[in-house]
């Protein structure tokens, strides 16, 4: 399915987005704080700090990109809206660049803590599970041509991926498991000192606005590419 | 007694922003192609006349 007469001028986005370097700003802002301004816990050391990326990182992720993959797939599926394939495939994308960092810098904390760099427990080889799919949906994408079926295929491995997020989140307290229990998404108050939750705030707020400013730059790229493929396949 | 593991949490630091700026390059870069194709097409696609007036 193609999105109609496609517009002469191309979609050219700006080279020089300023969202991204707000978002760049923040997380300069973040690793200063988190690393010379936040308080060293006493049992874990600075290890402990690797919190502030991964932890925010993971729920970005989970909870944003791959939920926003999900929705955006199902809408597409009901609506058949090109846009809304456009914005799970961006998501989906942006969101294994932040799962990549979370299991990238879960075994490193993991050392320190638990003395092995990777345990087989139930939410490290769950996120690693979906690491794997959502790389399974962007290979996918790449091998089928035709735009329909390529969104309705991708729409559907999108949406039964997003079924392991909630097993994610509760697998901390389904099955006996190294990981620790959530120490902010819980029924009770966060289990954090002031000053440390204040600066996992922070970096939750400046990783949001770099999620969504790496969303707004894949979206435009994809329109692009569209419109280049319309207008090749004009010519072919 | 706090144990001393600071150069593991520089280590994930330096790890993660390896990879949110390599993907944001990543972006760029792609996105630089596909403008290139695109102004290629747009100019291949306009008539002769509207050629030499925007050269």
């Amino acid at each position: 399915m193609t999105s109609g007469q496609p517009s002469v001028s191309p979609p050219i986005p700006s080279q020089r987005d300023p969202l991204l370097w707000v978002a760049l700003l923040g997380i300069a802002a973040v690793y200063v704080r988190a690393l010379a301004f936040t308080p060293i816990e006493a049992r874990q050391g600075a290890a402990q700090k690797i919190m502030y990326i991964h932890a925010t990182s993971a729920f970005i992720a989970l909870y944003v990109a791959f939920v926003l993959m999900a929705i955006a797939s199902a809408l597409y599926l009901w609506l058949k809206d090109e846009k809304l394939d456009r914005v799970a495939e961006s998501s989906a994308e942006v969101g294994l660049c932040f799962t990549t960092v979370v299991l990238a810098t879960g075994p490193i904390w993991g050392k320190t803590i638990w003395g092995a760099w990777w345990t087989w427990d139930a939410r490290l080889t769950a996120t690693l599970f979906l690491w794997f799919i959502i790389v399974a949906y962007l290979l996918l994408r790449g091998a089928v041509e035709e735009r329909g079926r390529r969104a309705r295929y991708s729409a559907v491995l999108g949406i039964l991926a997003s079924f392991l997020v909630p097993f994610i989140h509760l697998s901390v307290y389904l099955f006996r498991t190294l990981h620790p229990m959530p120490i902010l998404l819980k029924p009770s108050a966060p289990s954090l000192p002031n000053e440390m939750l204040v600066t996992f705030l922070f970096s939750f707020a400046a990783f949001t606005l770099l999620f969504l400013a790496l969303l707004r730059t894949r979206y435009r790229m994809a329109t692009l590419r569209d419109w280049v493929a319309d207008r090749e396949q004009e010519r072919a | 007694m706090t144990p001393d593991n600071t150069s593991f949490a520089y280590a994930a630091y330096t790890l993660a922003a390896i990879i949110y700026l390599a993907y944001a390059l990543s972006l760029r870069i792609r996105a630089r192609r596909l403008r290139e194709r695109a102004l290629a097409l747009e100019a291949s696609a306009r008539p002769r006349s509207d050629r030499a007036e925007g050269a």
